[in-house]
């Protein structure tokens, strides 16, 4: 028994399929995690290599190009890039998105066991890094203090951090220029001179006394007690009175009298400020798999908690919150859904004009729907945006199958069968083309699903879904539509009567509806049928006015009107500025440049709500100082600003005066202000000219020629150079003949220079359970010009003290910068950001205007990427998707109607789409990126089945007899409703997503405007195209058809002859 | 006793069975899902993409005296709704075992 008529005959098992289909999928719904992205992993593995006292250059040769070598021919890579500075090698793998992250790190891992030996012998052994997701934060908050500032620290790992860490799914959560308190005790040089002493010599009485040690055991004649030297530091001050040596002349020496003693903060080398206080930032990921949302909400209260038992001068403020960006987009995508719902649910009313119809269709649209959201808990992905985008896809699609079915069997019922019947057999009339239908769709979508890269991980999840959710539309439409209508449907009355006549109901009782919205679309139908009729009669006009309209079409094109994106900058609130000084400014002055900034910045962006500056480096000996250079000179800023529907400037203008005022300052080198959002917040929208060649100097000169260049482009912002320039250090070259004379060693002097300078940690001063720092050193007057290091005191093997000039030089010295490689040839970077223009348009004005000025010599090359290029792949990637889905669309159609040419008469719709997205992108002004490539792609689905249906219906007329033009005017005036109802359906589906202004709506506005642009020109030239071409294609078809046909059965020309 | 055969388009099922009920007639044949075209204005049955409606059929053999009140009622529901269709053709029955 057919599935629609077992739905029929069992009304109840059939509903209460579907609501168990509804309960588990709100179930799934309510169970699955909001995020904004598909999880996807970044394919980015590090090998880094420490090789100690090796130089940029002998890493680059020694370490980097062996593992380079080794690492390339690691299975899905897509670049091999390198750094290679002093003691460091770092080589990054990046790999296609979308492979396997775990097997390709055992491939690295077998590769770098592989070249150990050829590596040299000092080398430590290579680490391998993932980078992962759960690495990234998802909220930051900056704390800030006034008189509790110095005890800040102890306040948030002791509360904040532990009662934070109780959250479920909560990953790393670390502190960014927390004060750390410290035990300085700062020598005069002078002073230890003149008492014969040596640092060390301090260093050492300071540890000893901060002793707890076990003394043995005192046994009485009953107990027995363990005996401890307790002498540990209670307080800092103590160390003040330890006495380190006796003068000659038997007078005691204590600490106080050559050095002082200071518990105070760390030296200054990071400063965290927000909006100018003193601050904290505190910096929370999540674990691998857990729920943005959810754990940025339970923060949110944790901290709301916390800050109550605060001292009230300490202040947590949002630096930002992922989740809220993220809430936003869904609540405004969510809304798209539903307002995509209603107009449909409306269109549906307004063309059917009957309620009962109308409910069932909108009874059949939300179970489609929910279907999705059991497929994303299967597929154990998350409610994010390319999943509610495809929903909002889906909605316009869905009720054409529902339709198709609803109207068979109301035409059945209203020829006065019983719904009952009529359901059965009405479905069983069309059931067969709605799944074809449904498997042209299924030949758009299911290819999108093999799409590789970085577009792949979105789309994937988008073809599956439109893919389930089309296909449970059918299921739905073959099995409940029939069902509730064999409910729902009232059969027509017959009225009889006394006499026993019939009596006609139809007359003079004419609706509301019957009289508006019936009698404009027969107007509708009639000028239709009449300018069809007009254009059959003058084909070749037609076809003309047709051809000279695609052309004029394509015209913006042809001009550069249309720009290329990868993905849309979304107005997020949040800009990120950074700000580079003169290499080795002191951390001092950078600072004073950052209050300036600060001040300025505030004063010309009174929108702004909040800045967080840092400058400096974390902490020189931390793992994370290796990789960043030394960040004295540098500047990060977050900046804040409210929701974009709180304020006139976009984030975009506001950038802008940001950039204009940097650029005012002289003692800024480089700046950058990048609006922050996109993929996690993460890299910018910039345009790479890449440069190769072995020599520094020389291609260091192009990248400056290139970035003159391109900053005089129009549009043009934020140029910078990747090469960090020569760093000033300062070297000491140890004459080996005297010091070993001496008794000292260059590793012995390192050893003493590090312990003066740097200062030399004589143990902890215990408090309240924490350890703090105790360090001795020169006290900083004695450390800070390049005489007072030449003056430095060092002791020798016999005990005497040397100056450091008379064992070594110390001079000047220019270190090499940072060597950067990719593809393993040296590299470096010029990065520009677009401003008022897109992507596609810069890379062209460089490939165009700067690379033929430049002058490259052989051996160098330059290669435009970044951004650009994984645009230019991606678009590559569509492009052959869209030919896969023609061909398979073709495929689809060619086996519905048996033929291989009619698929063609419709497929030619397809370029009018093209022009239908070229004037839509001209007239909003928008670039065509990623996400309207994809829109573009969807078109050929939903364009095509708009000639299915005419194409289909005038064949069948042809079938049922009528002559060739007869039948195609009568096709087109019969089925010029339901397709205007499918594309008005589709296409009023997506103007929510087109029109939305919510947080992120720019990432799919073009997706709505592509898709109405292209389906409204499109469903109009369909309605003139299609029937036109098939007028002119199949005239001589059918009459070949008859001669074929009288030749099949000649038998009746045979003549029969009486005598037979 | 007369052999009636109606043929009916399928969507009348329910009516022709109820009918046949209601004139106390027991006694039928079905032929399910059974094409055929009318001969003046009678849409063609085939079960085809083209013609995709299907008619059914009943043989029944009754008494003289009840064959005009049959007919009779498959004329009423021909005029019900002639859109869908119902015939009715009758035959004499010489023997029967």
């Amino acid at each position: 028994m057919a599935i629609y008529k077992s739905a029929i005959e069992k009304p109840i098992t059939t509903a209460l399929i579907f609501v168990a289909v509804i309960v588990i999928g709100i179930f799934c719904y309510l169970q699955l995690p909001i995020d904004q992205f598909p999880e996807m992993d970044p394919p980015y593995i590090t090998v880094m290599t420490t090789y100690p006292g090796a130089s940029a250059s002998e890493m680059e040769t020694n370490v980097t190009k062996i593992m380079e070598n080794a690492l390339n021919s690691v299975d899905h890579l897509k670049h091999i890039t390198s750094q290679s500075k002093d003691n460091i090698s770092m080589v990054t793998l990046e790999l296609e998105w979308g492979s396997n992250i775990d097997e390709a790190v055992n491939d690295v891992r077998s590769f770098v066991d592989m070249t150990r030996n050829n590596l040299p012998d000092n080398c430590g052994t290579p680490i391998i890094f993932k980078l992962s997701t759960s690495a990234m934060p998802i909220c930051q908050y900056s704390i800030t203090a006034d008189e509790t500032y110095a005890g800040l620290d102890k306040i948030l790992n002791d509360e904040v951090v532990p009662q934070l860490n109780h959250i479920d799914g909560i990953g790393n959560i670390s502190l960014s220029g927390a004060p750390d308190r410290y035990v300085y005790i700062n020598l005069d040089q002078q002073k230890l001179d003149a008492y014969g002493l040596t640092l060390e010599q301090v260093g050492q009485v300071v540890s000893a006394n901060n002793l707890n040690l076990s003394s043995g055991t005192v046994k009485m004649p009953q107990e027995q007690y363990q005996m401890q030297v307790r002498s540990e530091y209670i307080e800092s001050s103590e160390i003040e009175n330890l006495m380190v040596t006796m003068t000659p002349q038997g007078q005691q020496v204590f600490i106080r009298d050559i050095a002082t003693v200071k518990d105070t903060i760390k030296d200054l080398s990071l400063d965290e400020k927000t909006n100018g206080r003193e601050a904290v930032r505190l910096i929370i990921a999540k674990q691998t798999g857990a729920n943005t949302v959810e754990v940025c909400r339970e923060v949110r209260k944790e901290l709301a908690q916390i800050q109550q038992q605060l001292p009230t001068d300490v202040k947590i403020e949002k630096i930002y919150d992922s989740s809220e960006n993220i809430q936003n987009s869904i609540n405004s995508l969510e809304e798209s859904v539903l307002y995509a719902l209603l107009f449909v649910v409306l269109v549906v009313l307004f063309f059917l004009g009957k309620w009962r119809a109308t409910i069932i269709i909108g009874i059949t649209i939300p179970i489609a729907l929910i279907v999705a959201f059991i497929y994303l808990k299967v597929a154990d992905s998350s409610i994010n945006i390319i999943s509610l985008c495809s929903l909002t896809i889906a909605i316009g699609m869905v009720v054409d199958d529902a339709i198709v079915v609803l109207e068979n069997i109301t035409r059945h019922v209203e020829r006065g069968e019983d719904p009952h019947e009529a359901a059965i057999y009405a479905t069983n009339e069309v059931w067969v083309s709605v799944i074809a239908t449904t498997l042209v769709l299924v030949a758009v979508f299911v290819p999108l699903t093999m799409l590789t890269g970085m577009a792949g991980i979105m789309f994937h999840e988008l073809g599956w879904i439109v893919t389930v959710v089309c296909c449970t539309s059918t299921l739905v439409a073959i099995s409940l539509t029939p069902m509730l209508s064999s409910k729902l449907l009232k059969a027509k009355k017959v009225h009889v009567d006394a006499d026993g006549n019939l009596i006609d109901d139809e007359k003079g009782k004419r609706s509301w509806y019957d009289r508006t919205v019936v009698r404009f679309l027969d107007i509708v139908d009639h000028y239709y049928a009449r300018s069809l009729g007009w254009c059959l009669n003058h084909k070749v006009a037609t076809f003309l006015i047709l051809i000279a309209f695609f052309v004029a079409s394509l015209i913006p094109v042809f001009m550069g009107k249309i720009g290329t994106d990868f993905m849309q900058q979304q107005d997020n609130g949040r800009l990120s500025v950074s700000v580079k000084l003169q290499r080795g400014t002191r951390i001092e002055e950078t600072l004073k440049t950052a209050r300036r900034l600060e001040a300025r910045f505030v004063e010309l962006v009174p929108e702004i709500e909040l800045i967080n500056t840092s400058a400096g480096s974390n902490d020189d000996a931390s793992i994370a100082a290796m990789f960043s250079s030394t960040m004295n000179n540098k500047i990060s800023m977050t900046v804040r600003l409210p929701k974009k529907w709180q304020r006139d400037r976009s984030i975009w203008e506001i950038a802008e005066v940001l950039r204009q005022e940097m650029a005012r300052y002289p003692e800024i080198i480089e700046y950058q202000c990048n609006v922050a959002g996109g993929m996690g917040g993460g890299s910018g929208n910039t345009v790479d000219l890449e440069i190769y060649g072995y020599d520094f100097d020389r291609t260091s000169q192009l990248a400056e020629q290139s970035r003159q260049l391109i900053s005089a482009l129009p549009g043009a912002r934020d140029v910078n150079i990747s090469r960090e320039d020569d760093r000033p250090d300062i070297k000491i070259t140890v004459d080996k003949e005297k010091a070993s004379r001496l008794g000292l060693s260059s590793a012995t002097i390192s050893t003493y220079l590090r312990n003066r300078v740097s200062g030399m940690a004589c143990g902890y001063l215990k408090d309240d359970g924490s350890e703090y720092d105790i360090v001795v050193r020169l006290d900083e007057e004695d450390r800070n010009s390049i005489s007072d290091i030449t003056d430095l005191t060092i002791p020798t093997a016999t005990g005497k003290t040397v100056k450091l000039s008379e064992v070594a030089q110390v001079g000047e010295y220019w270190a090499p910068p940072t060597i950067e490689r990719k593809s393993r040839q040296r590299i470096v970077t010029v990065k520009v950001t677009p401003y008022e223009t897109s992507l596609g348009e810069l890379a062209q004005a460089i490939q165009a205007q700067v690379i033929p000025q430049l002058d490259i010599p052989v051996g160098y090359s330059t290669h435009i990427g970044g951004n650009y290029e994984t645009q230019q792949d991606t678009f590559r990637d569509m492009i052959l998707l869209a030919a896969l889905i023609i061909l398979l669309v073709f495929i689809t159609m060619a086996s519905q109607f048996e033929s291989l040419l009619k698929p063609f008469i419709i497929m030619f719709t397809v370029p009018f789409a093209l022009s239908g997205v070229v004037i839509a992108l001209w007239l909003t002004g928008r670039s065509l990126d990623m996400i309207g490539a994809l829109g573009l792609v969807l078109l050929v689905g939903i364009v095509v089945k708009n000639g299915i249906v005419l194409v289909d219906y005038i064949n069948l007329m042809r079938e049922r007899g009528y002559a060739l033009n007869d039948a195609i005017q009568m096709s087109g005036e019969s089925r010029i409703r339901p397709v205007l109802m499918t594309a008005f359906t589709t296409i009023l589906g997506m103007i929510p997503m087109a029109v939305s202004s919510g947080e992120g709506a720019e990432m799919w506005q073009p997706l709505g405007i592509v898709v109405i642009g292209g389906l409204t020109v499109s469903t109009f030239l369909t309605l003139y195209v299609v029937p036109v071409l098939y007028g002119a294609m199949s005239k001589r078809g059918e009459r070949d058809k008859q001669k074929k046909l009288r030749e099949k059965f000649i038998f009746l020309n045979i003549k029969v002859k009486d005598n037979q | 006793m007369k052999s009636v055969f109606i043929i009916y388009n399928q969507a009348n099922t329910e009516r022709v069975e109820y009918m046949l009920d209601m004139l106390e007639i027991r006694g039928f044949t079905m032929f399910e899902q059974v094409q055929g075209r009318g001969t003046n204005n009678g849409e063609p049955r085939r079960g085809t993409h083209t013609w995709p409606e299907m008619n059914s059929a009943i043989i029944t053999v009754i008494p003289d005296d009840k064959l005009h009140e049959l007919l009779e009622a498959v004329r009423k529901l021909d005029m019900r709704n002639p859109e869908v269709g119902v015939r009715a053709f009758v035959w004499n029955i010489e023997q029967t075992v």
